[in-house]
């Protein structure tokens, strides 16, 4: 809709201006000579009524194709043909409505337009639309600039939600304490084992700070802090779980924002592998194609009749959506989270424009 | 006197130090370790042994949940890592747990106190064990397709109840599910709002109820959803009366 319809207000003191135009230029008219005000003005009033909502429809063409979003010859090239049509379609109807005046007894009609005033009614109306056209391009460009700024805090809000997600993420009491226990146990039966894993542990929470305070991160440092979360994991469930890592060298260097896949592959635990008794595989894949970076978390799930519990499936619920959100701000609208279930368990895909450091 | 532990933990590293820190204690036989709820729940029932070292967040069945369904009260020791409500829980009712990791002498002392209350059921482990609900919401029932096992009917999918000499039978998904219990208990277990025990020998589902028959001698049958046409005595009709 027209910005100025919504605003009641504004679009009273623009009606109210063409009501006195018409008039006015009535008066102009009789002060000119041309014809008496009182033939003049039964055909200003009702031009001016219908002209100021023409101009007013000029605000579609405009948005439809904006200054920007091509080359600015064409957008160039479609005004004036707008300025042009709309121009000579008035002309016709003032035309029209003045010969119209011969009905109501006028033999010349309302005032008798000559080829001078013709001219002089055409100018005016190239110069009134090409305000027009300006005016609405104008507000265009600033609606625009205002949605992009609001983007962009919504954006700056997002990221600082994640933030606080990486916090809660460094300190997640439960992977911590039984990471601990794990290698409690690990000092007597494998002294090897039980450094390796601590070390790992270590390793896991110096890259989660690490990375948190980046906007965009590698999928190469993303999936080295996935790998040490998975070692870590893979001591405490035992042979339960089978992890299979494919990446294409193009995959690597692209950008994500950090701990985008890290969720992924706990949720895939909590909430697949984890409730196995046979345990699985889980799959990570990434390619590029067509200038998009694709990442694939796949892994088996229970079915759905198996009881769980209740606190680990609050997880999935929010998480998912989160993320969507989340990469919906960082990428502008221009990334795609899907999941569900498949034929061999639960997938997660996600699609994000490729980028790399220059 | 040789006490029998059962070890349940998901995490097989979690199971073999506890099998570790139990070593010293040569009284103590460690008759089975369980790697999920159900599992643990199954050991309970099959072993019934004197002591249980019981991790709360498992898979299938948490710790809590292996209790209310098996009706263990006594001899359990919790093994938590960390759950802020379990915790204040366990404090409140002043049951003995162990957070992870914990050392041997830790371990030790727990066990000490788990000795000296040996058959006794711990006060507070009722009420920690179903705190809010009233009415059960699972059973654990003998697994029709492979004998000697067990697994977890949700009473959301039982058709009806009827008493089997000293078992209940449960009917759920077209088959019959055996417990031993006596149906009277069972009664007081259930939602009187959704099972209506409408007969000596049978408890119905609501849900699974399809309608009324009235017979040509003044008696009722409960016409169920499966077909099956289930006696109501006098009593049951003014029962389910009541209710509906």
């Amino acid at each position: 809709m027209h910005p100025l319809l919504t605003h009641w207000r504004g679009l009273a003191v623009y009606l109210l201006a063409w009501a006195l135009a018409g008039p006015a230029l009535a008066l102009l008219l009789h002060a000119l000579h041309i014809a008496p005000v009182g033939a003049a003005m039964p055909w200003t009033m009702p031009l001016c009524a219908v002209f100021a909502f023409m101009l007013l429809a000029t605000y579609y063409p405009c948005r439809s194709r904006p200054f920007g979003a091509g080359p600015w010859t064409t957008a160039l090239a479609h005004r004036a043909a707008l300025v042009g049509t709309l121009a000579a379609t008035m002309l016709g109807l003032a035309l029209a409505w003045d010969a119209a005046g011969t009905l109501f007894g006028h033999a010349r009609g309302w005032v008798g337009l000559n080829a001078g005033g013709i001219t002089l009614l055409t100018t005016a109306l190239c110069g009134l639309l090409t305000l027009a056209v300006l005016a609405h391009d104008l507000l265009i460009a600033f609606r625009a600039s205002q949605d992009a700024a609001m983007r962009e805090s919504q954006a700056r809000l997002l990221a600082r939600d994640m933030e606080l997600q990486l916090l809660r993420l460094q300190i997640d009491p439960h992977f911590l304490f039984n990471s601990l226990n794990s290698i409690s146990a690990l000092t007597q039966l494998d002294p090897a084992g039980a450094r390796a894993m601590a070390i790992d542990l270590a390793q896991f929470f110096r890259q989660t700070l690490h990375l948190a305070g980046h906007e965009r991160i590698g999928l190469h440092d993303e999936l080295a802090l996935v790998q040490h979360y998975l070692a870590i994991e893979r001591q405490r469930l035992g042979d339960k779980l089978a992890i299979a890592i494919e990446a294409s060298d193009d995959a690597l260097p692209a950008l994500l924002p950090p701990l985008t896949l890290q969720p992924l592959v706990e949720n895939a635990l909590k909430h697949g592998l984890r409730l196995l008794d046979e345990g699985g595989l889980l799959q990570i894949h990434a390619l590029v194609r067509d200038g998009w970076l694709h990442v694939a978390v796949r892994n088996p799930v229970p079915p759905a009749a198996t009881p769980r519990l209740p606190a680990a499936d609050a997880g999935l619920g929010l998480g998912l959506p989160n993320l969507r959100e989340r990469l919906a701000a960082q990428y502008a609208g221009r990334a795609h989270v899907q999941w569900g279930p498949t034929s061999a368990g639960f997938a997660v895909e996600l699609t994000v424009p490729c980028e790399t450091l220059p | 006197m040789t006490l029998r532990a059962l070890i349940a933990d998901d995490e097989p590293l979690a199971r073999r130090l506890l099998a570790e820190y139990l070593r010293p204690h040569a009284d103590i036989r460690v008759v089975a370790e369980a790697g999920n709820g159900l599992e643990a729940a199954k050991a309970i029932t099959e072993h019934q042994p004197e002591l249980v070292l019981l991790d709360i967040q498992m898979p299938k069945l948490t710790g809590l949940e292996v209790l209310e369904l098996t009706g263990r009260r006594d001899g359990v020791i919790f093994t938590t890592a960390h759950d802020a409500h379990a915790l204040r829980a366990f404090e409140l009712h002043a049951v003995d747990y162990l957070l992870k990791p914990f050392a041997q002498d830790r371990f030790d002392a727990a066990l000490a106190r788990a000795r000296r209350l040996i058959g006794q059921p711990t006060p507070g482990l009722d009420r920690l064990v179903a705190p809010a609900a009233p009415h059960i919401a699972r059973v654990l029932v003998r697994d029709p397709d492979t004998p000697g096992s067990l697994q977890v009917l949700a009473v959301d999918d039982i058709a009806y109840i009827e008493s089997q000499a000293d078992n209940v039978a449960f009917h759920a998904h077209g088959r019959e599910h055996l417990k031993a219990q006596r149906i009277s208990e069972l009664e007081a277990q259930l939602d009187p709002a959704r099972f209506v025990r409408v007969h000596r020998s049978f408890i119905i589902h609501l849900a699974a109820l399809q309608g009324l028959e009235k017979t040509d001698s003044e008696a009722y049958f409960a016409r169920m959803k499966n077909g099956k046409r289930i006696p109501v005595s006098r009593s049951g009709y003014e029962r389910l009366r009541a209710v509906l």
